[in-house]
């Protein structure tokens, strides 16, 4: 018996497999995809919103959304109470303006910060995914704009909710609306200007080292011991009237030197123990804080070019 | 304590990376009490604000939480602990040797520079730099023993560390005063008023503050060598 | 010291049973531990190694239990799969740090033993993080052997080795079986189970499906038919004697490579008649070889849903 085309004979298996007597593969399951593919923005924006989401936790595990949703809700409990004294109490002014929330807050945001920027970049340091996102038609470039848009987008989401629920109460305790809604509008710049700066330290400091526990640790050590060296720093100056050292001391710690820029830039009163100095330090704390954020853009992608693929 | 241990640890906590961050704290103390002291002299109240304010309160906890995790929680996350375990060597001595290495460390990086420091901006008068030096040291060790007992206990030891180092002992002891007599930082900071007196506070007094330390640091020892003895390794996650 | 015995153990983790009452005694000689993955083979492993509590039931070796039990590893040594260790070391440092963590009397000797027997003395005063997979996992088995231990448990020892390494670590587990140690290592590798392992006990979803000689479990199995590949002098009539006598229950002829193969639910009596057969129509028997006996289709049948 000889089959036509049968140039190789495949061995019979006998008991109850299929008879092949030609070795053809009908279907191993791999298919060729001629379609469409959506390009390169799409494959940018589901990684941000990936990234975003993940920040909170969802999309993944119970677990992993206890801290991000606590720190999330003691952010906001403050503001509750005070939303809540204004309105039940009449006051005509809020007692604490939008651009200070986040300083006075500091070590939670600090904290957020901290927890996530790890997260985000860590895991795929450790576990060589990095590979995976390359050999994609995603550039590194992309990937980092999407992994900083994500952290900014989720600091935003942070500072900016206790500021509408202040909001809120104010509007509800009838504060005159205009006033209020410019401040609110400038105390949201203040947050921006925050989210991009801690969202570049965190990501820089998180992008070094694959091991999770250590980015955790060194991301609050620099924020909070350069937020404490600093406040030592200003209170001494300032109790020595030496006011322009106090001014300046405030670049070397985030927080502050955001806060300065609110105060010269969007005329806000300061939050921290000394303003910048005259117009001078007023452009030179704008200076340093774009610089910073384009500076540290800068570093990540730098981070991410020596990144090895294998 | 086994000498192996010891040795392997000292090796594993003081890679590049850590030890540079490590330093990064004590060196930025250093700097602020030299540059305060060429600035302005010895000042005993800015002494008390440098030392109570930065080293206490920010530099000692984040710098045990450093070590205090690094001791143990990087094995137990990928799995090398096994090569400790899978020896006829009893937990507690796997714990206490790891114990002694993150204590010597942050004695290192924290008590030591904690006196130059006080030294540099004291002088020796009052026993400033030598009583914030003690703190430190006592601080430091309760510390690292709670830490390394939360490496045990859960793989996100650093976060819990930091949770409390951060948000129970700086915010939360500062708005609720009942919050301070669990504040490792009062317990520490009773010791050192105990050494200078004025203008140091603590929310307890020197018996207690000394000995919810000792408790704490053998209880945390101990319950962390018995939790060893369960630990329970896993596949790669 | 050298039979782990398990007692109707299970294992639970929440909701999932990882190990579901297993009864198994594993002695002297090599023995493979064979499963599709997430079968528990792992989890097995750890339990016998001291490092999982069971949910029920016994882990003893030689009468001792194992749980929380560090005195066991004097006698027992763990090749772990997980690939991390003390990176900074070098090899050879690395091996001396588990020489003297066991408390050996000399353990510079014995690290140059164990060395020696993984054949890494070469590349030992390299840090490890310059090694290649296979060489980490030879010098994991290093450390596994310092103490010379009389159990030995492997958790897929071969995985990421070459094929030179391969065959050397077969070599050096069958040597240890041979000099009287309980070895006992985990694969889904078919052919290396096959060639070394004396006995095998397989572990499907956490159950204990089989366990012996794997031609024996094959021998149980007798609601499949058993194949044989037949050579001889004249296949045709061999074939029609078979039928004929109730030797087999089908047989086919292979024009190709012209060998007869036939089909028995009844392996002792194909095995008895065909000799006599033969000789009665006067046949010459070339070959007679059981076609399926490999592992592979024994796996498949234990396997298969």
């Amino acid at each position: 018996m000889s089959v036509p085309d049968s140039g190789q004979a495949a061995q019979a298996a006998l008991a109850g497999g299929a008879v092949a007597e030609q070795g053809v593969i009908h279907d191993i399951g791999y298919r060729h995809y001629d379609g469409p593919r959506l390009g390169r923005a799409y494959v940018v924006r589901s990684l941000f919103v990936q990234s975003l989401r993940n920040s909170f936790g969802l999309g993944r595990s119970a677990r992993s959304k206890v801290v991000p949703l606590l720190l999330l809700g003691v952010m906001c409990l403050p503001a509750l109470i005070i939303a809540a004294v204004v309105t039940g109490t009449k006051q005509d002014s809020m007692p604490l303006p939008y651009t200070r929330y986040a300083i006075v807050l500091q070590a939670v945001v600090s904290l957020f910060v901290a927890a996530q920027a790890p997260q985000s970049v860590s895991r795929d340091l450790r576990f060589r995914l990095t590979s995976l996102y390359f050999s994609r038609p995603l550039l590194r470039s992309d990937y980092v704009l999407a992994k900083w848009s994500a952290m900014v987008c989720a600091l935003m989401v942070l500072l900016a909710a206790p500021l509408t629920i202040l909001y809120a109460g104010a509007l509800l305790a009838k504060l005159p609306v205009a006033t209020q809604t410019g401040r609110f509008a400038l105390g949201l710049v203040g947050a921006l200007l925050f989210a991009m700066v801690l969202a570049g330290v965190g990501l820089v400091l998180a992008a070094i080292t694959p091991r999770r526990g250590l980015g955790v640790a060194a991301v609050i050590a620099v924020l909070l011991v350069t937020f404490s060296a600093v406040g030592v720093v200003q209170g001494i100056s300032a109790s020595r009237h030496s006011d322009t050292l106090a001014g300046y001391a405030g670049l070397f710690s985030p927080f502050t030197l955001v806060d300065g820029v609110q105060v010269w830039a969007l005329h806000a009163e300061t939050s921290t123990q000394m303003a910048p100095p005259g117009t001078a330090g007023g452009l030179v704390f704008l200076a340093v804080t774009l610089g910073l954020i384009a500076g540290l853009y800068g570093l990540l992608l730098l981070r991410y070019r020596s990144v090895s693929v294998s | 304590m086994n000498a192996t241990v010891l040795r392997l640890t000292a090796r594993g906590l003081l890679g590049k990376r850590r030890a540079a961050l490590m330093a990064l704290l004590p060196v930025l103390l250093l700097a602020l009490a030299i540059a305060i002291r060429l600035s302005t002299g010895v000042d005993q109240t800015i002494a008390d604000d440098v030392l109570s304010g930065f080293a206490m309160v920010t530099m000692v906890p984040l710098l045990a939480v450093i070590a205090g995790t690094g001791v143990l929680g990087p094995e137990i996350d990928d799995g090398s602990v096994v090569y400790l375990l899978a020896k006829p060597i009893g937990r507690p001595a796997v714990v206490a040797s790891k114990l002694a290495v993150a204590v010597a460390t942050v004695t290192a990086f924290g008590a030591l520079p904690t006196l130059v420091a006080g030294l540099i901006l004291a002088g020796t008068a009052g026993g400033l730099a030598v009583g914030y030096a003690l703190g430190a040291l006592v601080a430091g060790a309760a510390y690292c023993a709670l830490f390394l007992l939360l490496s045990v206990l859960t793989r996100n030891a650093v976060i819990v560390g930091l949770l409390y180092a951060v948000v129970w002992e700086a915010v939360v002891g500062g708005f609720v005063p009942g919050a301070q007599t669990l504040s490792i930082l009062q317990w520490s900071l009773a010791v050192t008023r105990a050494v200078v007196g004025e203008p140091v506070t603590s929310a307890v007094s020197l018996p207690v503050g000394a000995t919810l330390l000792v408790l704490l640091f053998a209880g945390a020892t101990w319950f962390a060598g018995q939790r060893l003895r369960s630990l329970t390794l896993t596949s790669e996650e | 010291m050298t039979t782990l015995t398990l007692d109707r153990v299970s294992r639970w983790f929440g909701n999932v049973v990882a190990v579901n009452d297993v009864t198994m005694s594993i002695g002297p000689g090599v023995t493979g531990l064979l499963g599709p993955n997430g079968a528990g083979k792992s989890t097995l492993l750890h339990l016998m190694g001291g490092f999982l509590a069971p949910s029920a039931g016994t882990v003893t070796l030689d009468g001792t239990t194992v749980w929380r039990n560090t005195e066991i590893y004097r006698h027992i040594g763990l090749v772990p799969e997980r690939e991390a260790m003390y990176d900074f070391l070098t090899g050879h440092q690395l091996v001396l740090a588990n020489a003297e963590l066991h408390g050996l009397a000399d353990p510079a000797a014995a690290t140059r033993r164990a060395l020696a027997t993984v054949e890494m003395l070469e590349p030992a005063d390299r840090a490890v993080s310059t090694y290649s997979k296979g060489m980490k996992q030879r010098v994991k088995m290093a450390t596994a052997l310092v103490h010379d231990p009389a159990v030995l448990l492997l958790d897929e020892p071969f995985n990421g080795m070459d094929p030179r390494q391969r065959l050397h670590l077969m070599e050096l587990l069958t040597r240890m079986g041979r000099e009287g140690r309980t070895v006992l290592f985990s694969s889904h590798i078919l052919e290396e189970v096959e060639q070394i392992a004396g006995r095998i006990e397989v572990v499907v979803a956490g159950r204990h499906a089989a366990s012996g000689d794997f031609h024996e479990i094959r021998r149980l199995m007798t609601d499949r038919p058993h194949l044989y590949v037949v050579k001889s002098s004249d296949d045709r009539l061999l074939a029609a004697a078979l039928i004929a006598e109730g030797a087999g229950d089908g047989v086919r002829l292979d024009p190709v490579d012209h060998v007869l193969h036939v089909q028995t639910a009844d392996f002792p009596r194909f095995a008895r008649l065909i000799p006599s057969l033969a000789r009665g129509h006067d046949i010459h028997l070339y070959e007679v070889t059981p076609a399926d006996e490999s592992l592979e289709s024994v796996f498949a049948y234990l396997v298969a849903p």
